[in-house]
């Protein structure tokens, strides 16, 4: 059943995709280490955790356009689970620092012991050990997209009702996770973090280990999303999409169909974050800003949703462009990003991906074209 | 020296207790001089205390006006002068008679500074200065100024007051003031037990501490069951007050609430358009207060009463304005796919904030409060402030207008058409694309006017709107999209459930609890409180 | 075969685009000396900062007029980090690889700082940071021209309990750790001075806390327990203008029970009809109102530049003292090189806009005099209190159990946090 899967997961397109993330997971961190710095093809460092997160971007907007694109369901709280995944993994690398904090405590990280706690709290344990956190980076994200999804799928909350409850989710975990009673860390949440496995995360060599790891994940994900929109379930998951009532009366359980597309996508997101955060060095609940799922949503829409590449160009290009203007027109850049949305929306709605192969079609009538225009067109008529 | 003077001050107080004395005006005019010389605060009060000596009530807007840091030294020669006004030149008024004295470039006035310490020591002066005063309100001011800092060697002179005073409502301040300077003095029990009487019949929230300083301190049995018994009959009765004021509380901020999410339960609630740039339409309300008020203060500074009234049409104007062009430009694209106006939205609030921000820069604007909307009373024990007063309601009018609008004017019918049946309403030649750009315009104008309400209790920034939009979402969520009472009544309980949660769980987690609330509520009405029937909620 | 194209031509021009916006903006010139600006031109956060921003393209033009640095002409370069903490590291990343910059001056948030720390530290360079701060920190990298605990909270705390007579106090902030922090130091101070816990109320509210109207009622009511009362208010930015409306309102005046802030400035009180706030307090290093030549050009030159009705506030001035001390040091240095400008700090001094000379300390934080302030009914603030000397800046709390030991030091010890019972440089850098 796997071989099946994987076969039918492993389309042509999917090949290439995963083709291309595994060559830049083994090239760029090679041109990174190994090239001098003069060599024309150097990646330079900051180049490479610039492009890290940009990929952890990339990931969290796949795991979205897994449940926008093909399921319908437009969560607009897709930060939060990535945001758990990464204090998943923000605790594991606290705990990691030992006695280097400045204070020297063995145990407690450096916040607790300047609010005088005593002891570690209950959820801290079992994160010193690494195959506990990484569990908990998809345990985490997984469990609260199962209870969440298992009650609102069941009582039928859709589209926009939805959409502003996720928003209402993320906001409350946002506010929770600022409070410092919570023990992580509020406002500050967690940072300076030394080492990750034993090694430094600082180091050049644990940048782009982690570089290789986030481009691996993605093409990982990459092949699982594209085998579950490939396989029955996935046709099942579009029906639900375009027309939930019917598929209901077809006979399928709609909410199990939903929920597990929810908790996959979670999880992903989960493991989007905990990649994120050694690269960065910091996770806060700014994270958790409902302004920030909001962005996640937008880079699916500018890439092209319900396409899975889409996605993964959009995070990129959209940070990109992020990265560029806020350097480069510092004033200005809230004014671009806003004309961004709308003119996507307007003149885009099926994004990058859609445009290119639009125009391609134009030239030439391709099968490929017809068959991104059908999986894009029938979502007017299920929202709302 | 010094000590002499403070001596014979002293003595002077003493016969200024008993009897009214009135000092010579040049006496009064050479102690007031000395306020020229007075560099250090210790100087300043020293001089405040020869005042006080003198006891001569007309010192009094002397007084107060140093407390209001109005009194001022001209550099040139070193006299002292109430000022008037403020800009290039001041008016300047005789520090006694506060009779016009002439003009004075601002630049060689010095102001006699004051701080907090000085400012409390001439309240208590002034209150002993006008015990005695012909105006009962004054009088009553003094009163109250004694009971807050009561002083034991103050009851013998009170004594006195009692006797003369014929305004019964002062008398009674007087008598409460003489009660708690008794608790503190050495007097016997049976003098303390009246006083605890009085306390009792006074009540309220500043008694408790006074009773329970005695109840703790003294000796004698009889004090001590007095005063306990005293406590638990004001506490008693204060819960009821306490619950009346959450209520209160909350009833302002669910009105807040209301105000901000009114506008979004047309566009959203009415349309099914998602508008997370509501919040901004919202902020133009405010900063079109800030523009108008700015333009008053500059060319017409007496009409600045009503600068919130002149504010209220032209920011329906400006955000509805706004809310038309957002409509037509973009959202008539749209419809039909909300999710996708979501995104466009949030791209224009995006570009909405930034524009504020490079227009009026990123930091808060001052818009002021009119004098009608400062201050507080209280009713009982109820403290009622105007402010939030004025906008409960004033979100209630706006309410009951939009109730009119939508159920008796024909616009609200052809907009009610068009959002249940919109081909139908269209074969009955109502030109739908127009009622759906008016009703947006509507919409957004309402929350323009909400801004003007909102800035008169929160920042006026860039990132006003952003505060209230998911607050306003979850108001229109809970109570029901499609129903305006829905939003009343949506946005009613969660602002009093807030307040009622909020003295048990802090700010934060009373917050976090109503989110969680609201969440679990969809999951039971997935279609809000009131929800709507019939056919079109399925389409 | 036409969707390898496609995608890999996406992928491409993403790539492209991403790093075309990472090779440095302008062609590194030689001739000049590139210092970063890090402060937030968007976002929440952009209301405080973007005058930081403001005031260091005015200094640096100063410098520049007066002939540059080391017969070099100065170039600002600003980007914006948009209140969002990993994009500060990110952006404070490419500033030193990408831009080169031999300094930079920014940061508000003690999370934002948190958040550039490793990157300055890994890649050495240098990082004024310019707000008063909850202390608890000495990295070598940073220098703390803001601040510390010693310098704004003890002393506010003092002269209310000396000066206005208060016995009972109620602690407010903003839930996150500068106001946990202080709340802390202030506790065990105010226990250390005799205060009994009854006494004490403390209470945190969330960033931009708009409905004061409990807490308000609250503060009330503890304020009418017969001892004199003050408000210590830790309250961050945007919260306080609807708390100062709220007090107002409710009719709590400066005489009955005062607020003394240490976040609340001139440029926070212009959002502000003040009327009814005078006689409140506010603990700085740094009054626009003080009357000292020093102060009286730089504001003159402020206004000349950025328009009549904008005001001056202490962490400008704090960029002012920063930024003139790392001249100094580079001259001294002879060279922009990191190791050699962190090695010159320390001793260096400079004015201040108050009268007097401050010092870099070996602890990388200031000598600074303590303010107190009264607003006035004009947005100004009147010094009603000043320190006699120069306060030194305190890394570590003598108040804190934890941090009581640990002493910072860079130039004999060159240690941050050495513990001064165990004899060691406790873990870090």
């Amino acid at each position: 059943m796997i071989t099946g899967f994987l076969f039918r997961a492993l389309d042509r397109k999917a090949i290439l995709v995963a083709l291309a993330l595994m060559a830049i997971a083994l090239l760029v961190p090679l041109s990174n280490l190994y090239l001098p710095a003069s060599h024309p093809l150097h990646v330079p460092t900051h180049i490479l955790s610039l492009s890290g997160k940009y990929l952890t971007y990339a990931l969290l907007a796949l795991a979205l356009d897994l449940v926008w694109g093909y399921c319908g369901i437009l969560s607009l709280g897709h930060g939060a689970f990535f945001a758990l995944g990464g204090y998943a993994m923000g605790m594991y690398l606290m705990r990691q620092i030992g006695t280097r904090g400045v204070y020297g405590n063995p145990v407690l990280p450096d916040f607790m012991v300047f609010l005088n706690w005593k002891e570690l709290p209950w959820y801290w344990y079992g994160f010193d050990q690494f195959w506990f956190a990484a569990l908990m980076v998809v345990a985490v994200p997984g469990a609260l997209a199962f209870v969440f999804g298992w009650f609102a799928f069941r009582s039928r909350v859709s589209g926009v009702y939805l959409s502003i409850i996720t928003q209402a989710l993320t906001y409350a975990l946002l506010l929770a996770f600022f409070r410092n009673e919570m023990g992580f860390g509020g406002n500050n949440g967690l940072t300076d973090f030394k080492d990750i496995l034993g090694y430094s995360v600082q180091a050049r060599e644990t940048r782009a280990a982690l570089f290789a790891a986030t481009a691996i994940a993605l093409a990982l994900a990459f092949v699982i999303c594209s085998g579950i929109v490939n396989s029955r379930y996935g046709k099942v998951l579009v029906c639900v999409r375009d027309a939930e009532s019917r598929t209901r009366f077809i006979g399928y359980r709609v909410e199990h169909i939903k929920l597990f597309a929810f908790v996959v996508s979670a999880m992903m997101a989960g493991i989007a974050g905990a990649l994120y955060v050694p690269q960065v060095g910091i996770i806060n609940p700014g994270e958790f800003a409902p302004a920030n799922s909001i962005e996640v949503v937008i880079w699916t829409a500018v890439g092209g949703r319900g396409t899975l590449v889409g996605p993964i160009i959009g995070a990129i290009a959209v940070n990109g462009g992020k990265s560029y203007f806020t350097a480069a027109f510092p004033e200005f850049w809230l004014f671009a990003l806003g004309a961004l949305f709308v003119a996507t929306t307007l003149f885009l709605p099926k994004g990058i991906v859609g445009l290119v192969s639009g125009g391609v079609a134009r030239l030439r009538t391709g099968r490929e074209a017809d068959r991104i225009e059908e999986t894009l067109q029938p979502e007017a008529g299920a929202a709302e | 020296m010094r000590l002499i003077i403070l001596l014979s001050g002293l003595l002077a107080l003493i016969l200024a207790a008993t009897m009214p004395v009135s000092a010579d005006e040049a006496e009064l005019r050479a102690v007031i001089a000395k306020f020229s010389e007075a560099k250090k605060f210790s100087q300043t009060e020293a001089v405040i205390e020869e005042l006080q000596a003198l006891g001569d009530t007309d010192a009094v807007p002397t007084l107060n006006a140093l407390s209001d840091g109005l009194l001022q030294v001209r550099e040139s020669d070193g006299a002292v002068f109430i000022i008037k006004g403020d800009g290039e030149t001041v008016d300047l008024l005789d520090p006694l008679t506060r009779e016009a004295a002439g003009t004075a470039p601002g630049a060689d006035l010095r102001k006699v500074k004051v701080k907090n310490s000085i400012r409390r020591l001439i309240a208590d002066v002034v209150s002993g200065l006008t015990l005695r005063a012909r105006n009962s309100a004054v009088r009553l001011e003094a009163a109250e100024t004694m009971f807050s800092r009561p002083d034991p060697a103050m009851i013998a002179t009170l004594d006195g007051v009692i006797a003369e005073e014929t305004d019964a409502g002062v008398k009674t301040a007087f008598m409460q003031a003489r009660a708690a300077a008794v608790l503190q003095s050495d007097l016997p029990e049976a003098d303390k037990l009246d006083a605890i009487a009085l306390m009792r019949d006074r009540g309220g929230r500043d008694v408790l501490p006074i009773l329970t300083a005695i109840g703790a301190s003294t000796q004698s049995d009889a004090i001590r069951a007095a005063s306990r018994e005293a406590i638990a009959s004001i506490e008693e009765s204060m819960m009821f007050w306490d619950a009346g004021q959450n209520i209160l509380y909350g009833v302002s901020l669910g009105s807040v609430l209301l105000l901000a999410a009114i506008g979004l339960a047309i566009t959203f609630g009415v349309m099914g358009v998602i508008n997370m740039a509501h919040g901004e339409m919202v902020m133009l309300g405010a900063y079109t207060t800030f523009v108008v008020q700015e333009f008053i203060r500059t060319s017409a500074p007496w009409a600045f009463d009503y600068s919130l009234a002149i504010a209220l049409p032209l920011a329906f104007c400006v955000s509805g304005a706004a809310g038309l062009v957002m409509e037509r430009g973009i959202i008539r694209f749209l419809y039909g796919r909300p999710l996708e106006t979501l995104l466009a939205t949030w791209g224009v609030s995006l570009i909405l904030q930034q524009a504020v921000r490079t227009i009026f820069g990123p930091t808060n604007r001052e818009v002021g409060n009119p004098s009608w909307m400062s201050g507080s009373f209280e009713v009982g024990e109820l403290l009622i402030t105007t402010n939030r007063l004025w906008i409960v309601v004033f979100s209630g009018v706006v309410f009951a207008i939009l109730l009119l609008v939508l159920k008796r004017t024909r616009f609200g019918l052809q907009m009610r058409a068009v959002t249940q049946n919109r081909p139908m309403a269209s074969s009955m030649g109502i030109a739908t694309p127009w009622v759906d750009a008016f009703t947006f315009a509507l919409g957004s104008g309402i929350a323009g006017i909400a801004g003007v309400a909102l800035s008169q209790i929160d920042n006026v920034s860039p990132n006003l709107g952003q505060g209230y939009i998911i607050d306003s979402f979850m108001v229109v969520v809970f109570g029901g999209v499609g129903n305006l009472w829905g939003t009343l009544v949506g946005a009613m309980t969660l602002g009093i459930a807030n307040k009622f949660l909020e003295p048990y769980a802090g700010a934060v987690l009373a917050k976090i609890f109503i989110l969680v609330l609201i969440i679990l509520f969809i999951q039971k009405r997935p279609r809000g409180l009131f929800a709507l029937k019939g056919r079109s909620v399925e389409a | 075969m036409n969707f390898i194209r496609k995608t890999m031509a996406g992928v491409f021009a993403s790539a492209a685009l991403a790093a075309a916006t990472l090779v440095p903006s302008a062609q590194a010139q030689e001739d000049t000396i590139k210092v970063g600006v890090l402060h937030s031109l968007s976002g929440t956060m952009a209301i405080s900062e973007t005058t930081l921003k403001d005031v260091m393209l005015m200094l640096i033009d100063e410098q520049n007029k007066k002939g540059g640095l080391l017969g070099k002409k100065l170039e600002a370069v600003v980007v914006d980090p948009a209140s969002d903490w990993p994009l500060f590291a990110e952006k404070a990343r490419e500033l030193i690889t990408a831009d080169k910059v031999a300094a930079v001056f920014g940061c508000w948030t003690s999370v934002s700082r948190k958040s550039v720390l490793p990157v300055f530290e890994e890649l050495d360079s240098i990082l004024f940071y310019p707000v008063q701060y909850e202390g608890e920190e000495s990295q070598r990298n940073v220098f703390y021209t803001g601040a510390a605990p010693n310098q704004q909270a003890i002393p506010a705390v003092d002269y209310l309990m000396n000066e206005e007579g208060v016995e009972r106090w109620v602690l407010a902030g903003t839930d996150y750790v500068y106001p946990r922090t202080t709340n802390k130091i202030l506790e065990a101070y105010l226990k250390a001075k005799g205060v009994a816990p009854d006494d004490i109320m403390i209470n945190y509210t969330p960033f931009g806390h708009s409905d004061w109207q409990t807490i308000v009622s609250d503060i009330k009511a503890f304020g009418s327990a017969g001892k004199k009362t003050a408000v210590v208010s830790t309250i961050n930015g945007d919260a306080n203008v609807p708390f100062y409306k709220e007090l107002g309102n409710q009719g709590i005046s400066a005489s009955d029970i005062p607020v003394v802030a240490f976040s609340v400035g001139e440029e926070e009180l212009a959002g502000l009809d003040t009327a009814p706030l005078v006689g409140h307090l506010a603990a700085w290093n740094y009054f626009q109102s003080v009357d000292t030549p020093e102060n009286a050009a730089f504001i003159k030159e402020w206004k000349a530049r950025m328009g009549e009705n904008r005001v001056t506030n202490d962490p400008m001035e704090a960029h002012y003292i920063g930024f003139n001390m790392w001249v100094k040091a580079v001259e001294k240095a002879g060279t922009t090189d990191a190791d050699a400008v962190i090695a010159a700090l320390p001793g260096i001094q400079a004015p201040n806009l108050t009268g007097g000379m401050s010092t870099m300390l070996p602890n990388h934080h200031i000598t600074k005099p303590v303010l107190i302030g009264e607003i006035q009914d004009d947005g100004q603030f009147e010094v009603v209190s000043e320190t006699e000397d120069l306060v030194p800046g305190d890394a570590w709390s003598d108040y804190l159990p934890e941090s009581k030991p640990l002493k910072s030091d860079w130039v004999e010890l060159n240690c941050g946090n050495y513990n001064t019972e165990t004899k060691t440089c406790l873990g870090g850098s």
